[in-house]
């Protein structure tokens, strides 16, 4: 809507002359784009809230956290929820030893050491690597690291399915995660800084691990929690992999069933509306969903300070 | 010719060119970006102890000459030279000179203050921990400070983030880190275009300091920084070959008393008189 060249002549007014219509309409689907997502994570915690409370109400909380079995589904029902916690816990701990120096050093070597033509061959294949769908993930680990993991190190006694392959390739699906945003981190570093080291006679790897991650730090940091988040929540990999059986175990040999898994698995089963194992799904969720919830909210508290020191 | 209303150091240095004592000597310098032939043909001696200056207009190449004196140019890619810069007599272009071992010698000062966001302390002592230094590092942060004059400023916050000092401040500290690795030459590249005037006259002050340790090469786009502080001035200009690309040259290299009253060369009075640039 360019305004005609003799706009500014005297005589004429300043005032629109013609409402901008497409304008008002631009703003409005915008607006709905963004509620839309807001109110997806309100429905979300609405449609927990009830079922969870009606859980409390009819197990104690003294239940569902003092004890350490768990089998809401079995007869008597027992709903001791540290076996999934501490699955949840342990696989994404194998996931973030796999993935923080991993998805660490390929972005300092992406930002860092690589060529403009070397990083646009390297960040799509990455970008692949986060488009593979997790049922991939999954049967990959159960079909092929399973089995060389029991051949080269039959000491470990590994079950056919454990938590330790499981969280082996939930760590590989979080490499790009941690390795794109940390890569962005680093490269908003001003390169006034990396000058600065190379000029006092440091080589590129001391200038990128004492000036650059140092100064990206809360980006990276940013990143890593919001890798955990994923892996918290991954649930294909771990079903698959890492089984639905609940026992209270830390050995990473054993199949051992993480929240998400457990939501899976009863979600897809039989358990009818209304039911203690229904309600226990919710539980469940509403507690994953506060625990991935809060290291977001970390996440998002690191990103804002991440943002102070450069603007 | 109309003198130019500005202040001239004394003539200190010594008036024939023979008595310089050469740091560094230019042979023939061509600086390359890619195909791109960014400088032309430079020659000229940093002499030893002095501070020299180097002016022109925007886009004279006086920045990438600067570059090329502790191999930073090495950093972008597709840059190379021609011709020599010999370092006492050792060629810092030669297949068997290392780039590093070349910035722990002669080092740098940004046009924009760029302290690492550490504490005041840890900048210092970072160039020094790089070359492997780790006895004493109290003394040697101490040193380098007082040197920079910022070390009465700093004391009592050594444990700051350098982020919080102000912008001069922040220029002495850069400049207090490249002297804690004790360097013997210092390149300044437009140390003070960042800065107010209170904070220049501090930097410009401190210079005269240094001079009696340290050679200094500064590049200013401001012909009175150049005027006050400098023993030699280089005068750089750009200018368009028969095929129409645009060069950097060296058009005078002289005591810097001599650049601003009496020019042998016309271009440079026109600059210096305001007539262009």
């Amino acid at each position: 809507m360019s305004a005609p060249a003799n706009a500014a002549a005297p005589g004429k007014s300043l005032a629109r002359s013609r409402p901008r219509y497409g304008e008002y309409l631009i703003k409005a689907i915008l607006l709905i784009a963004a509620l839309v997502s807001i109110a997806t994570t309100v429905g979300i915690v609405t449609a927990l809230v009830e079922p969870t409370i009606e859980f409390f109400s009819e197990v104690s909380l003294g239940q569902f956290f003092g004890s350490t079995t768990w089998g809401p589904l079995f007869n008597p029902p027992a709903f001791g929820v540290w076996p999934i916690i501490v699955a949840t816990l342990e696989i994404t701990l194998i996931a973030i030893i796999v993935a923080v120096p991993l998805g660490l050093a390929a972005a300092i070597f992406l930002s860092e050491y690589a060529t403009p033509r070397v990083r646009r061959i390297c960040k799509p294949i990455l970008e692949v690597l986060a488009g593979v769908p997790t049922v991939v993930f999954g049967f990959f680990a159960l079909t092929f690291v399973t089995p060389l993991l029991k051949d080269w190190f039959p000491f470990l006694e590994l079950e056919s399915k454990n938590a330790l392959s499981a969280g082996l390739l939930v760590g590989v699906m979080i490499i790009p995660i941690v390795a794109s945003l940390s890569e962005d981190a680093m490269t908003a570093v001003p390169n006034g800084l990396r000058e600065g080291s190379f000029a006092l006679g440091a080589s590129k790897m001391i200038t990128s691990v004492r000036v650059v991650v140092p100064a990206a730090f809360s980006g990276i940091v940013a990143a890593v929690i919001l890798a955990i988040s994923r892996a918290a929540g991954e649930t294909m990999i771990v079903a698959i992999a890492g089984g639905f059986k609940s026992v209270f175990t830390l050995n990473p040999a054993d199949e051992m069933a993480t929240m998400a898994a457990f939501i899976a698995q009863a979600g897809s089963g039989d358990a009818s509306v209304g039911s203690i194992p229904y309600k226990t799904i919710f539980a469940v969720g509403s507690l994953l969903f506060i625990m991935t919830f809060a290291m977001n909210y970390v996440s998002a508290r690191m990103v804002q300070k991440y943002r102070e020191v450069y603007e | 010719m109309s003198q130019p209303n500005v202040t001239i150091r004394g003539p200190e240095v010594p008036n024939t060119p023979g008595s310089l004592d050469p740091v560094f000597t230019v042979e023939d310098l061509s600086v390359f970006y890619g195909d791109y032939e960014a400088v032309r043909n430079v020659d000229m001696m940093i002499g030893r102890r002095e501070i020299t200056a180097m002016i022109g207009p925007s886009g004279c190449g006086k920045s990438t000459v600067l570059r090329c004196f502790n191999r930073m140019n090495d950093l972008i890619p597709g840059a190379h030279i021609k011709g020599k810069i010999l370092y006492h007599d050792e060629n810092l272009y030669g297949d068997h000179v290392d780039p590093i071992e070349v910035r722990r010698r002669i080092g740098m000062v940004f046009q924009k203050p760029n302290p690492f966001p550490k504490s005041i302390y840890e900048n210092v002592a970072y160039g020094p921990k790089v070359n492997g230094i780790k006895r004493n590092m109290d003394t040697v942060v101490e040193e380098a400070l007082t040197k920079a004059a910022l070390w009465d400023e700093v004391k009592d916050k050594l444990k700051q983030n350098a982020l919080s000092l102000s912008g001069g401040q922040q220029q002495r500290l850069c400049i207090a880190r490249a002297i804690a690795v004790k360097p013997e030459v210092i390149l300044m590249d437009e140390p003070c275009s960042a800065l107010d005037p209170i904070a220049t006259t501090k930097i410009e002050d401190l210079m005269q300091e240094l001079r009696q340790e340290y050679t200094i090469l500064i590049v200013t786009h401001n012909m009175q920084q150049a005027a006050r502080v400098s023993d030699r001035t280089a005068f750089f200009t750009a200018e368009v070959d028969d095929a129409g690309v645009r060069h950097g040259r060296l058009v005078e290299f002289d005591q810097t008393t001599r650049i601003f009253t009496k020019p042998s060369d016309k271009r440079t009075e026109d600059y210096i008189t305001g007539r262009f640039g």
